[in-house]
């Protein structure tokens, strides 16, 4: 399985420098180029929007460099190398504050007394609730999240922090619900469709939630945005690992009649999540699509 | 602060030294024929990738840098099979070299000769076999191998077991094995291979283990994954012991009951991680199944797999080759844990489940697959049926052809159409010329057996039809005529127990069957074998009925007991001195490799049967025995462990069925005189339930046991009574007691409260079951006046109890009565 997230960091560093080039070149054709023409009709052929948006300030400040100056064929690099360093490190801090990012509106989402669902250790939700903590007095109830039983340790940290915090089993997380006033679950990936790949055992507490009409909110940050869709899964799990942890290799007699699948990541469908609160504000799954189109370049989709 | 200096640096220097390991590629036995006639077993593919890569894999998550491949049969292929590896590129950061050995390497034993002879290993090394399919980190093994190493040198080996329960199905059930671990060292203390067939149903445990070590922990649920861990001693404790073949049955074994050598090997249990070797036809279907249900994950088919091979993983662990060369028909069926090689076709309707189909295969309409390995480049045809078995490489299957469980198809093989193998059947190809010459082919003894079967092929094959175009040899199915050792691992019917598809539920009810009609004496028998040889363990869950401990069932055993026999006559012929022939012994109780206890018993046999046999009265016969005995008795002792009980109930089985049986008492009493046995030990004898004869068919053997233990009794009621007026007894004229008298002087003052307690039930229950074998006796006593002083001693001491003593002595006499008529 690769690491969506690697993928990801790598396409938004392409993009920056792509960007940067394209305003060092062509900067004075696209600065030229009239904004009525973007129009919802010629959206998608388009393609970034954001780009025409931030290219055309940029453009009046290196507008000058020009490639293979025949006097001197180095200058273009010279030029073009503190901008894309000074690109990478934009990408860098805000992979470095992502978490500050992503909590910095917790106060809003979480109110006093409420119940909040989690499972899983999701450094994102951890760091989330605990700036929460500061603000609102309230309750999480963390699911142990078997067969890895990430859980403990996340309730642990909570506990740690102060937040009144109940470790409970998978199984009981549909019966908690009811009384459960938002799901806040940690992403894997966040895919294109405004799904996501997350820990095992976020498809039923998002399958539960929704019986109850409960919430669901995602806190991912922007690095986990990936344009990728689940199509290669025909269900709701991937990943697949040893079944060892699930059903003992000493169990002889059951091994042999039980097939046992151990998916370490469940995909969970856009319809199950009402929010994804990211380091770049908070959005719909609807309109993940649109975050994609102006993170990255489409012809870095395929790697 | 210079134990911290000093870590770092240690450090180092470990890591500096290159981890080696040491990969056997040969199996030495013939478990896969024929699909092992044109290529070794380790380059057989499973899961479409050869043993060897798997075991490659294996090594380098462990992060060895250096390997050694022992190649013996067909050298080369594994030769080439290594250089076009992946591993030989640059950069795989791992050396591989392979070694070829000479043909006469017949055993891992001979091969761990060899490595000692080259010199190839500087260092602790790895040694595994060249079919391990494994994820188990070992080098956290070697890891704390080389803590232990540090302070304790002795401990020369670390074998990896893995916990699977008793029933896995990758637990081999034929050749798999009980280890006695010490709980808090995890040292190994004892190990007792078993088999399927014989039936091993109890394992032997000497005593000392019980002794020496506070908790053990006996188990029968591990996989020995055949990973050891070696110090550089252990190739040359193979050089010096040149009987050593088996690593586990002679290696272990012998180091583990040797009293020289001081060794120790330690086991690894481990709880994570997945290892076990494809060592017979059914293993490879287990680990193929485990494999593709991911128990070796990160070792998947989808990932990591060890030929390179891409393979998407969908639904129900159906593996499909991605490079989207496979052409898979609208409506055929793919089961679940299926996995199928690139290039490879299957037809409308055809149906797979369960299996492995290998690189450009074609699976022809309606054609149905189930649990079955195909090898890569097989053609199988319409409408065919294979269940349970695996087809070699290059095959063809033409179409209606019936393939049932077990069967094993090798390379090249065409059969059909029409035609219906029974189960278990073996088929190889026919070799294109028969005109090569075996002199020069240098896998000579390979082909022996082929040319034995070519010969042979009219009478083996008899009606069985192959089809009109077949090129298959069929091999010989069913036991041999003549089996070479029936104890040998490699038995027709243990080998049963390993092949694939084979249930053996007519060995295991035959075996039920036995069980049943003996369900009556069983609780006796094992109490038996627990008094004889430490403690009996249930090995199998299904049965415990040990065999009887008088009939030596083993060809080794009953050699040792000739051998024993040769050695003492020797030693009374040529009047060697106790200690020499007790060396002796020893030597030849390590070279056959038996129990403590046969040793004792041959001892014995053999000193009663010295006794020479006297017509001319007690007196004189007495005399005999106290020479006999005075002379030779000590060498009871000597021969290493001392165990009185056991010698005295040695000694009542060979009487019962020797013509020294009237000896018994004499024989007993000398044994007392001499402080080969003392009071405790006869009276412990006396209660054990099978002392008596008890649970025994009745039979002349089980009466003269029982005759013996009434002597016992004497000799029991004697010692009572001389504990209790002890004066009286030097009138008696008896040897024993002025002795006996001191004896009893010196237990008092060490001899704690529970043991009195225990000695005094002892002596009750003796005292209740005595009597009722007087009464089962009574018919056929004819008393002819006492001779015996001992039983004589018995009547006139017996104060309390006279009627009791009246009809001991009858009896006792009716003993001597029978000695006389001799």
């Amino acid at each position: 399985m690769l690491e969506h997230s690697v993928g990801n960091t790598v396409r938004k560093v392409l993009h920056h420098i792509r960007e940067e080039y394209q305003t060092a070149t062509r900067g004075t054709a696209i600065a030229t180029s009239p904004k009525a023409q973007f129009s919802i009709a010629k959206f998608v052929l388009q393609g970034q929007p954001r780009k025409q948006v931030t290219s055309a300030p940029k453009s009046e400040i290196r507008g000058t460099l020009k490639e293979n100056d025949p006097d001197d064929p180095d200058s273009f690099a010279r030029g073009l190398k503190p901008v894309l360093m000074e690109a990478i490190q934009d990408v860098l801090d805000e992979l470095e504050t992502v978490y500050d990012n992503v909590s910095k509106n917790a106060k809003d989402h979480i109110h006093s007394d409420e119940i909040i669902l989690t499972l899983g250790m999701s450094r994102t939700v951890e760091a989330f609730l605990k700036t929460a903590a500061h603000h609102r007095n309230y309750t999480v109830i963390v699911a142990e999240t078997a067969p890895s039983y990430e859980g403990r340790k996340m309730a642990k940290s909570l506990s740690s922090a102060g937040i009144s915090t109940f470790l409970v089993p998978d199984s009981s997380i549909f019966a908690l619900m009811s009384r459960v006033n938002k799901v806040i679950l940690g992403a894997h990936a966040t895919l294109a469709n405004g799904g996501m790949f997350a820990i095992t055992g976020s498809q039923i507490a998002a399958t539960a939630a929704r019986a109850h009409s409960t919430p669901v909110v995602v806190c991912a940050g922007q690095f986990k945005l990936t344009p990728l869709w689940n199509l290669y899964h025909d269900y709701a799990a991937l990943d697949f690992g040893n079944p060892d942890e699930v059903l003992g290799f000493e169990e002889g007699h059951l091994v042999d009649k039980a097939d046992v699948v151990n998916p370490y990541y469940d995909y969970v469908r856009p319809e199950l999540i009402d929010a994804y609160i990211t380091n770049d504000g908070d959005h719909p799954p609807s309109s993940i699509y649109r975050l994609l189109k102006e993170a990255y370049d489409d012809e870095d989709t395929e790697l | 602060m210079a134990s911290q200096a000093g870590g770092p640096k240690d450090k180092l220097v470990d890591d500096e030294e290159v981890l080696q390991a040491v990969v056997l590629a040969d199996s030495f036995n013939k478990r896969f024929r024929p699909l092992t006639t044109r290529k070794p077993r380790c380059l057989l593919p499973i899961c479409n990738a050869p043993l060897l890569d798997w075991t490659f894999e294996s090594l380098a998550l462990a992060g060895v840098q250096e390997v050694f491949v022992i190649c013996r049969s067909h050298a080369d292929l594994v030769k080439e099979a290594i250089k076009e590896s992946k591993w030989s590129k640059p950069g795989s950061g791992m050396k591989i070299v392979p070694i070829m050995t000479s043909k006469e390497t017949y055993s891992p034993g001979d091969a761990m000769r060899d490595i000692y002879t080259r010199g190839l290993v500087s260092s602790d090394f790895i040694l595994v076999m060249g079919d391990l399919v494994s994820n188990i980190r070992i080098d956290e093994v070697v890891r704390v191998h080389k803590e232990r190493r540090k302070t304790n040198k002795d401990a020369i080996m670390t074998m990896v077991v893995k916990e699977s329960g008793a029933e896995h199905r990758t637990r081999a059930r034929g050749d798999s094995s009980i280890f006695v671990i010490d709980s808090e060292t995890s040292e190994c203390l004892h190990y007792e291979s078993v088999t399927g067939f014989p039936a091993t149903k109890s394992a032997k445990i000497p005593r000392e283990i019980f002794a020496e070590h506070p908790e053990v922990e006996i188990r029968n649920d591990l996989i020995d994954c055949s990973i050891d861990v070696c110090s550089v001693e252990v190739p040359s404790l193979f050089q010096d012991n040149f009987d050593y073949g088996d690593i586990r049955r002679d290696f272990v074994h012998g180091v583990l009951t040797s009293d020289l050598l001081m060794k120790s090997i330690h086991l690894y249990v481990a709880q994570e991680g997945y290892a076990a070797r494809v060592q017979d036809t059914r293993s490879y279907d287990s680990i193929s199944k485990d494999i593709l249900s991911r128990w070796t994950f990160p070792l998947v088919p989808d990932d990591n797999h060890p030929s390179g091979h891409n393979y998407e993983l969908r639904r129900g662990n159906r593996y499909i080759a991605k490079d989207g060369s496979v052409v898979l028909a609208r409506t055929c069926k793919i089961g679940a844990n299926t996995l199928i090689g690139p290039s490879s076709t299957i037809s409308e309707n055809a149906q797979v489940t369960s299996s492995v189909i290998g690189q450009n295969c074609i699976i022809g309409a309606g054609t149905i697959i189930d649990n079955a390995y195909i090898f890569d480049n097989t053609i199988i045809g319409s409408n065919c049926k294979i269940q349970r078995s695996i087809v070699g490489s290059g095959c063809s299957i033409k179409e209606n052809t019936q393939i049932t469980k077990g069967s094993l198809i090798g390379d090249g093989v065409t059969i059909g159409p029409d035609v219906a193998l029974s189960p278990f059947e073996r088929l190889s190809a026919k070799r294109p010329s028969l005109k090569h010459t075996p002199t020069t082919d240098d896998s000579e003894d390979e082909d022996s057996d082929l040319e034995g079967i070519e010969r042979d092929q009219e009478s083996i094959k008899g009606s069985i039809d192959l089809g009109k175009d077949s090129n298959a040899l069929v091999w010989p199915n069913g036991p041999p005529d003549e089996e070479d050792d029936p104890d040998d691992v490699e038995n027709y019917r243990n080998q049963r127990f390993m092949r694939l598809g084979d249930d053996v539920s007519d060995i295991l009810s035959s075996d039920a069957g036995s069980e049943t009609s003996e369900e009556g004496t069983d609780s006796s028998h094992v109490e038996t074998d627990s008094q004889y040889d430490g403690r009996s363990v249930s090995a199998l869950s299904d049965a415990s009925a040990p065999s009887d401990i008088h009939t030596f069932s083993d060809n080794a055993e009953r050699e040792f007991r000739v051998e024993v026999k040769q050695s003492l006559d020797r030693a009374f012929a040529e009047g060697h001195s106790v200690d020499n022939a007790a060396v002796e012994l020893k030597t030849l109780r390590m070279a056959s490799n038996v129990s403590l206890t046969r040793v004792r018993e041959a001892v014995i046999a053999a000193i009663v049967e010295r006794i020479p046999l006297v017509d001319s009265g007690a007196v004189q016969q007495r005399k005999e025995i106290a020479s006999v005995i005075g002379r030779w008795g000590p060498l009871i002792d000597k021969i290493g462990g001392v165990d009185a009980v056991e010698t005295v109930c040695l000694l009542q089985a060979h009487c019962a069925t020797s013509s020294r049986m009237p000896l018994f008492g004499q024989i007993l009493a000398a044994l007392y005189q001499d402080d080969i046995v003392d009071e405790d030990d006869i009276r412990k004898w006396h209660s054990l339930p099978a002392s008596k004869g008890e649970g025994r068919k009745p039979s002349p053997e089980a009466d003269s046991l029982k005759k013996c233990w009434v002597i016992g009794s004497h000799m029991i009621k004697q010692f009572d009574e001389q504990e209790s007026e002890d004066d009286n007894s030097e009138e008696e004229g008896v040897a024993p007691t002025s002795r006996n008298i001191r004896k009893e002087g010196e237990r008092d003052n060490d001899s704690s409260d529970d043991e009195q307690m225990l000695r005094s039930r002892i002596v009750s229950q003796q005292h209740t079951s005595s009597q009722s074998g007087e009464e089962d006796d009574d018919d056929d006593v004819s008393s002819p006046p006492p001779t015996d002083p001992l039983s004589s001693s018995s009547s006139e001491n017996s104060g309390e109890d006279q009627s009791g003593a009246a009809k001991d002595s009858t009896e006792g006499s009716s003993d001597d009565g029978s000695e006389g008529s001799v």
